[in-house]
């Protein structure tokens, strides 16, 4: 990659073709190679291997289905049913992209995968979309959830498209095109819906600014 | 995969927002923390596939052979069912005597085989004694299957004496025998 720079969270920085680590290099070295045995090693069956394979990326697999899903059971239950694809689709990693690219995207297969099984029946007999452009309900298990960064509390109360698309597009990196295609609906949809998003999100930032602004000149 | 947060031509306001949500969203955390162990859930799933797999592949050995099997049974039921000898007509009284009928069943199966050896005798003799060797090949090889499965039939009777099936399948098998030389000589009569 020729004086590209790509920095997303599962990218190092990488600037004229070489690569910058952030941590020691040797020590990066080191677990790139003991990933790639490990996935050869799952790929003739071991369970061991695919258990460190499991390690390794389950905490990125669990947020990004958290953040999809916007539940806490159902991330859990759909990032062990990721692991389980993952078991038996590994021998299709050819390594030609970063096995965490190709884990992400099989990750978001599954989610998606799961959402259109347990899409509500009238949406799915009558086509409804989300009605309005306000915030669905907050789960009771979401903004308990002090470990919760803010801007997730908000995301997971983003309609449902709303959010998949924000999560796919600002989050996980990719384009309108391949969401568009994901999600099967329009491009021209897929920028609709992050422009919702978005303008959701900036609102309630800024009303929680102003809420907590408001709190301090009380305490005054 | 780049990250895309940033817009551009648009009001001063609204460029500082979509900056701020640009910041917020470059600080969400990579990872999250499952509250509950995922492993063993996955481990189990893994293990049951295994199991899955490992079933079909036995699957995939016993299938066909339970298919020819069932296919060289129904030929066989057909057999039974559809060939002209195996009427009603020509299943013999003799082994339709009820259980209360003086002989024994090992009697019963001694006097078939006398019974049969003596008809198949004449039945030869009618033809001239002639030599079986001569007929073709394939003939030769019916005519001993035949024979093998008569053998076969006597043998089960002698450890299931009273299996009247057994009795008629022995009988039939004598008269497919009889028949089956009958019309091999005439059809070879030069033999």
């Amino acid at each position: 990659m020729d004086s590209q720079v790509i920095h997303d969270k599962h990218h190092k920085k990488v600037i004229d073709g070489q690569a910058l680590f952030s941590a020691n290099h040797a020590e990066d070295l080191g677990v790139i190679d003991g990933e790639q045995v490990w996935i050869a090693q799952a790929k003739q069956g071991s369970q061991s291997a695919f258990y460190r394979l499991y390690e390794k990326h389950h905490k990125p697999i669990y947020a990004l289905c958290w953040r999809m899903l916007a539940d806490k059971d159902s991330a859990e239950d759909v990032c062990q049913e990721v692991f389980v694809v993952l078991w038996q689709k590994i021998n299709n990693f050819r390594g030609e992209s970063k096995f965490s690219t190709w884990l992400h995207s099989v990750a978001t297969n599954v989610v998606l995968g799961h959402l259109r099984k347990h899409k509500n029946w009238l949406q799915r007999v009558f086509s409804i979309e989300e009605p309005g452009t306000n915030f669905v309900e907050p789960s009771v298990s979401l903004t308990d959830d002090s470990t919760l960064m803010l801007l997730d509390q908000h995301i997971a109360r983003l309609p449902e498209r709303a959010r998949l698309v924000f999560v796919l597009f600002a989050v996980e990196g990719y384009r309108h095109e391949e969401i568009a295609n994901m999600l099967n609906m329009a491009v021209g949809s897929s920028k609709s819906q992050y422009h919702r998003a978005r303008n959701l999100l900036q609102a309630s930032l800024k009303e929680l600014e102003f809420s907590s602004g408001e709190q301090e000149m009380n305490h005054d | 995969m780049t990250k895309h947060t940033s817009q551009c031509h648009l009001p001063q306001d609204k460029v500082l927002a979509d900056k701020a949500l640009a910041e917020q969203v470059a600080k969400l955390p990579d990872e999250m923390t499952p509250e509950r162990d995922l492993w063993p859930g996955i481990e189990r799933a893994i293990n049951a596939k295994r199991q899955q797999i490992s079933a079909d592949k036995h699957r995939n050995v016993f299938v066909p052979s339970a298919w020819a099997a069932s296919m060289a049974m129904v030929m066989l039921m057909s057999w039974f069912t559809f060939s002209p000898e195996t009427n009603e007509k020509t299943v013999p009284a003799l082994v339709k005597i009820p259980k209360q009928a003086s002989p024994t069943s090992a009697q019963l199966v001694n006097f078939m085989q006398q019974n049969f050896i003596q008809q198949k005798q004449i039945l030869l003799a009618s033809y001239g004694q002639p030599m079986v060797d001569r007929l073709p090949a394939a003939m030769q090889q019916e005519l001993t299957q035949l024979a093998e499965a008569r053998a076969s039939i006597r043998k089960a009777l002698l450890g299931d004496e009273n299996n009247t099936d057994l009795l008629n399948l022995l009988d039939f098998t004598q008269q497919q025998e009889l028949k089956l030389l009958q019309q091999l000589y005439r059809q070879y009569q030069v033999i």
